[in-house]
């Protein structure tokens, strides 16, 4: 059996990619991508906590309410995306300043 | 018929007819004012007129009601609208209920056939005078308005219903006064006549707060019961308002310079009773809307207006509401003979004062306007002087004779103005002369009237004002309460003797003079020959150099504005047509007036008659107030008994007829017999003194100097704190230091997305080195020196004491042992140590230091040990 601590590495791993894939780009679409990254690392840190814990499921269920609520959110931020490429004809998010001034 | 009338209309304590007479001049009101303007002007007076007669119809039927409720002891006749609040008095003491109640009785029924009945004569009157003016609606929604809003303050049972119908006349004259808004004098008149009542209203609100306060009633039933807790004769306590003095001024010394400033005050306080506090703010409510001093000053300069408001509100009705306040709170005011006294001294004041100014007016509507300031100076010394049926029929007298006279002149005016289209000029009684060939009514009727002012005997002005005169040589204001007071050793203020000798002379003066002006307007706009042919032609007026009182100063304000010509001023070169008489709507009403002027005081019991015929019993008017005034009688006594009384009647009515002989016998030798003549050189004479009183003795300059001065000074000074603190300091500087704050944030929120990620970050891991880190923390109980320390908890925290900071530790690795117990002897300390690890291996750490108090012993002890 594969120790906890390899499940939470690569957790932190993931994480890691995600948020700093999530400040360094301005596609908006590879910031999405990079958010759905993030949301799985602590997916994958739910689901092994989880395994150590024989008596509960908690941790395997909330990860499912996780996966509804990030399909839910690809969808709004898919359709965002869509709406400002529409507008701009750009998906880079620093040209998304129609509010600025 | 008549039972209809008492069971239906007119029940005891659901009157509806005084709902009609109340609804028909707001109705009227309502209509003129929405529909007017389309209505055209046939209809708007049709309605005016409609909605007065038939008011004046319920008032006359109500009148009727009452008179048979009367005789079967019934005094008054209520009904209530709605009920309006509740308020309370004071803590502890029960609400006090104000419904919209109205009620009918001897007096306020004199009053409400007055109102309705002049006013609708004058609403005829008016149809006419007024029916080339483009504001016709308008002059009769306010002029409706007014009577609807009289009445209100005539038939309100309680003091706040009152109050509505005070403000209601105030607002109607202010409209009506400047009625003409546009020219500047008529807007300014209005604002001067709505400000000076504004501070008479100001004592009677007071007056209402101190009512309600002492008495816990506003109605008048309710503080007639009340009353007498104005002066508490009978409880423990006095009340005392207001010590005035009591020596707070001392002298100053300047060196050997002494500034006795102690005469500023009374050396001992004066107290003041309620009673007297109330008479006073409700007496500077009456100042205010009858046209006293010190608030007089507005009624002259309201004769801006239409003359037929003048007649109506100026003259006969409004101006009348503090008698008619006065006589309704008689009660009130009797239980302070101080205020009585202050009363009538203000009355006699102005009565002389203002006659004083009419001498030597030449607008003819100036001198009807003082002659009123006067007549309501008369009043008020009859009231002052405890004379409350003779003040009140005065009122009653005075209506008929001075709206006659007003009216006249009105008419007089209206064929002037046909002469002559300019304002003043045609008010100007040296413009005017021998009118009585050409209108024979008006000036009959003004002849009547003029008889009824000055005295005339057995005209309605010589019963009413001969019996103020002799009443106020004859009545002395005595306090009801006097010898319950005394009894508690109170001392009650009592006029001294000389007061009413000074009273009478000053009214006997007012009313020689009262018959010198009279006659003098009587005589210059309708005897001799008429003068204004020349007006116009600037070079014959001072070639003929017949006007009135030609001297230097009174000239410029009629020729200065010929040279910019009149350009639609006829050619008067030629004899023109003649003045004309007024037409059949302004006449007849002037013919009822007149009439009544003459006859309206034989429904009262003239003093003159008690003297030579005892037994009299022809007493309508006098039977008629006394339930009003019952309470009132307990506080007018007289000088001296009967016999002393008797002879001091006849001294009064020799004097006033002397008044009257020697003021028109004057006025008849300086304008008729000597055309005048006279009266220029004495105005020659003194110039400084005439043309003081020509300036109305520039009382309005001094008001202008002092008191309004002060508070325009008052309001530049606000108005620089406002600029220079309010706006410049708290809204400017503030709104600068936000806008700073404002452009650093600025740059901050540059609105990138990727930098709020990155500051979120940052932030995410302050927060979590911040809840990694291990806290450690203690508290510590002791007991006789024996100290527990107790760790706080925490999440996989380990613990490792140190019993002496710097010493070793309990255990060398962290255990979860959370409390230590050390033991500490009086007067030692020591220093204890607590480290933590938490779960991810960081350690924190605290010390403290305990310190054990020495305990005192007892001294005694001490003592021995020495």
């Amino acid at each position: 059996m594969i120790p906890v601590e390899h499940y939470i590495a690569l957790s932190a791993i993931l994480f890691t990619i995600g948020g700093v894939g999530f400040l360094v780009r301005r596609n908006v679409l590879v910031t999405l991508m990079s958010i759905e990254i993030m949301l799985n690392a602590v997916n994958v840190a739910l689901v092994a906590f989880n395994r150590v814990r024989s008596d509960s499921h908690t941790g395997q269920v909330f990860a499912f309410f996780l996966i509804a609520a990030e399909a839910a959110e690809v969808a709004v931020g898919l359709a965002i995306v869509l709406s400002l490429f529409r507008v701009r004809r750009t998906v880079r998010s620093d040209e998304a300043d129609l509010l600025k001034n | 018929m008549k039972d209809f009338l008492l069971n239906v209309l007119a029940k005891k304590d659901d009157a509806v007819l005084l709902g009609f007479v109340l609804a028909f001049p707001l109705l009227g009101a309502f209509v003129n004012g929405v529909f007017g303007r389309r209505l055209g002007k046939s209809a708007v007076r049709l309605m005016a007129l409609t909605a007065l007669g038939l008011s004046f119809a319920a008032a006359v039927a109500l009148f009727v009601a009452l008179d048979i409720s009367v005789g079967q002891h019934v005094n008054k006749l209520t009904w209530t609208a709605w009920d309006w609040m509740t308020t309370n008095a004071r803590p502890g003491e029960p609400n006090v209920e104000i419904p919209l109640k109205f009620s009918v009785d001897a007096l306020s029924g004199v009053m409400m056939l007055v109102v309705t009945g002049v006013g609708f004569l004058i609403h005829v009157y008016a149809s006419e005078y007024m029916i080339a003016d483009k504001g016709y609606w308008r002059f009769f929604c306010y002029l409706n308005l007014f009577v609807f809003s009289m009445l209100v303050l005539i038939l309100g049972d309680n003091l706040p219903v009152l109050f509505v119908g005070w403000e209601g006349v105030g607002l109607c004259s202010y409209l009506l006064i400047g009625f003409w808004y546009t020219k500047l004098p008529n807007a300014q008149a209005g604002k001067k006549a709505f400000i000076a009542n504004r501070i008479g209203d100001f004592g009677l609100i007071c007056a209402m707060f101190l009512l309600v306060y002492y008495t816990g009633k506003l109605d008048w039933s309710g503080i007639a019961a009340n009353a007498q807790a104005l002066v508490t004769p009978n409880a423990s306590q006095q009340v005392h308002l207001w010590p005035i003095g009591g020596g707070q001024f001392q002298d100053t010394h300047l060196g050997p310079l002494t500034i006795p400033l102690h005469l500023l005050q009374p050396g001992t306080p004066w107290t003041i009773t309620a009673a007297t506090a109330v008479g006073i703010a409700l007496f500077l409510g009456c100042t205010g809307k009858s046209a006293q001093i010190p608030l007089y000053v507005w009624l002259p300069d309201a004769m801006a207006g239409p003359t037929p408001v003048s007649a109506l509100i100026h003259a006969a009705t409004m101006v009348t509401a503090g008698i008619y306040l006065i006589c309704r709170l008689s009660f009130v005011f009797v239980l302070s003979p101080a205020v009585m006294t202050i009363i009538a001294f203000t009355g006699a004041a102005t009565a002389l004062f203002a006659a004083t100014i009419a001498l030597v007016q030449n607008d003819i509507k100036k001198v009807l306007a003082y002659s009123t300031v006067s007549q309501l100076g008369f009043m008020f010394l009859g009231v002052g002087s405890g004379a409350f049926t003779a003040g009140f029929f005065h009122v009653f007298t005075h209506a008929f004779f001075k709206a006659c006279l007003f009216l006249g002149a009105g008419s007089v005016i209206h064929a002037m103005h046909a002469r002559i289209h300019d304002d003043d000029r045609s008010q100007d009684m040296r413009n005017m002369g021998g009118l009585k060939k050409y209108m024979p009514l008006t000036y009959g009727t003004f002849a009547a009237s003029t008889l009824a002012i000055i005295g005339f005997p057995l005209t309605s002005g010589w019963f009413s004002k001969d019996e103020i005169l002799a009443m106020a040589l004859v009545n002395k204001p005595v306090h009801p309460y006097a010898e319950q007071l005394a009894k508690r050793s109170i001392e009650v203020w009592s006029p001294p003797g000389w007061v009413p000798w000074l009273l009478w002379g000053m009214g006997i003066l007012a009313a020689t003079m009262t018959a010198f002006y009279m006659c003098r307007c009587l005589f210059l706009t309708f005897w001799g020959d008429f003068r204004g042919w020349t007006v116009g032609r600037p070079s014959m007026v001072h070639a003929e150099g017949t006007h009135e009182h030609e001297a230097a100063h009174d000239d410029h304000s009629d020729h200065e504005d010929e040279e910019g010509g009149h350009h639609h001023e006829e050619d008067l070169s030629q004899p023109g047509l003649p003045p004309h008489e007024s037409p059949r709507p302004m006449t007849i009403p002037l013919l009822v007036l007149g009439t009544a002027a003459i006859v309206a005081g034989l429904v009262f019991n003239p003093a003159a008659v008690k003297i030579f015929k005892h037994d009299f019993s022809y007493l309508p008017m006098e039977h008629w107030l006394d339930p009003v005034f019952e309470e009132a009688k307990k506080g007018v006594g007289a000088w001296g008994d009967e016999h002393k009384t008797h002879s001091l009647e006849l001294v009064s009515l020799v004097g006033a007829l002397l008044a009257f002989a020697i003021g028109s016998g004057t006025a008849y030798w300086m304008y008729i017999l000597q055309q005048g003549k006279p009266a220029r050189e004495l105005a020659a004479k003194v110039p400084a003194l005439y043309q003081a009183a020509l300036d109305k003795w520039r009382v309005d300059e001094a008001y202008d100097k002092t008191i309004i001065g002060g508070v325009d000074a008052l309001a530049d000074t606000a108005a620089s704190v406002d600029q220079g603190v309010v706006d410049l300091l708290l809204a400017r500087v503030t709104s600068l230091t936000v806008a700073a704050f404002g452009t650093v944030l600025r740059t901050i929120q540059n609105g990138v997305v990727h930098v709020y990620a990155a500051a979120m970050v940052v932030g995410l891991a302050g927060l979590g080195w911040f809840f990694t880190a291990a806290h450690a923390d203690f508290s510590v109980a002791e007991a006789n020196g024996d100290y527990t320390i107790t760790a706080a908890p925490g999440p996989g925290y380990g613990f490792k004491w140190y019993p002496e900071a710097g010493g070793k530790p309990q255990s060398d690795a962290f255990i979860g042992n959370d409390t230590l117990k050390i033991h500490l002897d009086e007067g030692k300390s020591q220093t204890v140590k607590l480290e933590v690890v938490n779960a991810f291996g960081r350690v924190g750490s605290k010390e403290m230091t305990l310190t054990r108090a020495k305990t005192e012993k007892p001294a005694q002890t001490i003592v021995g040990e020495r």
